[in-house]
């Protein structure tokens, strides 16, 4: 099976290298060009002097924050709106009233509110990772068999124990599968989150949106790839985590 | 897991790749094609409420490109210039209003073959300070933090230059890039201490008592050119006379600006939807001028290209290449 992971990434490099080398996507620079660019912003940075390696750890700052805050007000609201019937009929619509709005649309008000620095970027990224996180926590309490619940009431567990014994662990493979969506959406995020300032010039969002107002698509594309490859071992590392965790399944 | 795929289904599936990869190939093929037919046809773009290209506006609603006998076709209204710009590296823009900034920029870069057939307008620009900070001259940004709208953009440039003169360090001034809707926020809250933007953006944070004009930027670099007229090579090249009716439907609308300042204002209110107070204010710091100067686009070429930003040799030379005034009939500015 291993082997098969390869297909998908060479197929689309090959197409790329191939439509790209034949002059048949415009502008769009070739792969080679783009492992220049790469090495360009490695030496050299975009604008000069800011580094590839300041733009990821900026970045990285960012996403964490804003990923963590989703993480931490995401998973408990979701285990409550999956546990009470009450709280979901109350808190439900609002949540599907919001979750449409793109990061981006919130921006200006987030700037209004926040400023120009982290907070406002942290509050763009958590808004992305928080609505898959909550409602795959609530599909996750919500997917544990009822039986199991009655069996540990039976059992004499008082509401505490039958949340931290049964609800959580049962819902924790959909909980990671929220985390993993809401990582992924934190780094889409990101753009929209650099996309008015950043108070450093760091920046991976910034430094592509640099290379767009440059004309260096071979920068751009290059910090594309920087965030494929960032995004892509994140969630490595979460399903890493996830079968550590859930190893007594 | 284990399973064996029936030699059927793996077949069909190549089918469907091939298919799809054939389907692409027509399609890319069929981008390519157009035909070098004349047309009165122009497929215009221009920015999205930028006073500096008025006369695109007036010249459309005085009628001025229909006496000339030419079809204006409005296919894109961008928020940037690069946006712009990337849209004749697809091919699919004749004619655009839009900044010398991203116009050099991607021509520099081979991204886009396109000539400058007119100017758009001069100056226009302010250098805007917040409340609270002391001192009336430039040497007050020392020590300070500037937005400006991008890396190597006129504000960058006209900000630098007026460092310059004022002996100031870039060095020693922090500077950092503000989308300009922003600027008018991050000043009122103080988080920047001055703004390099254009129009009506100075004139909005005057408006809204979020800054004051330091400096304008026809005191840093007087006539410095702006926004320009662009025109595709290729399209020049086929349809040289409707080009000529393109630039002289934009002379009449420039002149006619600066004949009815008023009503011209009116204009820019209804263009932009700006407060007419505003707009009133933001006309005064913009020139309207459809000559472009060479010697002054080539100093900001040469900033450019010292800044590694495009890939020209010779900055007279690309400077030479890139206008091309043979449309503007009749003299004048």
């Amino acid at each position: 099976m291993r082997k098969w992971k390869i297909i998908s990434p060479l197929v689309a490099l090959g197409l790329w290298w191939l439509l790209a080398g034949l002059g048949w996507l415009g502008h769009t620079p070739t792969p080679l060009a783009v492992i220049k660019g790469f090495g360009h912003l490695v030496a050299t940075g975009l604008p000069p002097g800011y580094h590839l390696q300041g733009h990821v750890a900026a970045s990285l700052v960012r996403v964490f924050t804003g990923f963590a805050i989703a993480l931490v007000i995401g998973v408990p609201l979701g285990i409550f709106i999956g546990y009470s019937k009450k709280l979901e009929a109350a808190v439900d619509p609002l949540v599907e009233l919001i979750r449409p709005i793109p990061p981006l649309a919130w921006l200006p008000l987030a700037i209004i509110w926040f400023g120009i620095g982290l907070a406002s970027q942290a509050y763009i990224i958590a808004l992305g990772a928080f609505f898959p996180i909550v409602l795959n926590t609530v599909s996750g309490v919500k997917s544990v068999d009822p039986r199991l619940i009655e069996a540990a009431r039976t059992l004499g567990a008082g509401p505490r124990t039958v949340l931290a014994r049964v609800l959580v662990p049962g819902a924790m493979p959909s909980i990671f599968t929220g985390v993993r969506i809401g990582m992924g959406i934190a780094w889409m995020s990101l753009i929209a989150a650099e996309l008015v300032s950043v108070q450093n010039g760091y920046g991976l969002g910034y430094m592509i949106m640099t290379a767009r107002d440059l004309a260096r698509y071979d920068l751009l594309v290059a910090g594309m790839v920087v965030i494929g490859i960032l995004g892509y071992l994140f969630d490595w590392l979460i399903r890493l985590l996830e079968k550590r965790t859930l190893s007594w399944r | 897991m284990k399973y064996r795929k029936s030699p059927v289904s793996s077949r069909r599936n190549t089918a469907v790749v091939l298919f799809l990869l054939l389907a692409l190939a027509a399609l890319a093929l069929g981008g390519c094609g157009s035909s070098a037919k004349t047309t009165r046809v122009v497929r215009v773009g221009f920015l999205r409420n930028d006073l500096h290209q008025l006369a695109y506006y007036v010249a459309r609603e005085k009628g001025f490109f229909k006496e000339q006998g030419i079809d204006v076709r409005e296919v894109g209204q961008f928020n940037a210039g690069p946006e712009e710009m990337s849209a004749f590296s697809a091919g699919d823009l004749d004619i655009g209003y839009v900044g010398a900034a991203p116009a050099i920029t991607f021509a520099g870069q081979d991204m886009a073959d396109v000539k400058i057939v007119a100017q758009a307008n001069t100056g226009g620009s302010s250098i805007v300070v917040r409340p609270g900070v002391e001192g009336n001259d430039v040497a007050a940004l020392k020590g300070r933090t500037v937005a400006i709208p991008g890396i190597s953009t006129m504000q960058d440039f006209l900000l630098r230059t007026a460092l310059k003169k004022a002996n100031v360090d870039p060095a020693d001034v922090n500077i950092i890039v503000v989308k300009p809707p922003e600027m008018l926020q991050a000043l009122a809250s103080a988080q920047i201490d001055a703004a390099v933007a254009w129009e009506p953006y100075p004139s909005m944070a005057v408006a809204q008592n979020a800054g004051w004009v330091l400096m304008t930027s026809q005191k840093i670099w007087p006539d410095h050119p702006c926004c320009m007229v662009v025109a595709d090579s290729r399209f020049i090249k086929a349809n040289p006379d409707t080009v000529r009716r393109f630039v002289a439907a934009h002379v009449k609308a420039t002149k006619y600006i600066r004949d009815n300042k008023l009503e011209a204002v009116d204009l820019a209110h209804l263009y932009t939807g700006q407060d007419p107070a505003v707009a009133r204010n933001a006309m005064k710091n913009i020139g309207f001028s459809y000559l472009p100067e060479a010697k002054l686009l080539e100093r900001y070429v040469s900033f450019m290209k010292d800044a590694g930003v495009i890939k020209v040799t010779s900055a007279p030379a690309f400077t030479r290449r890139l206008i091309d005034t043979q449309f503007i009939q009749g003299g004048g500015s």
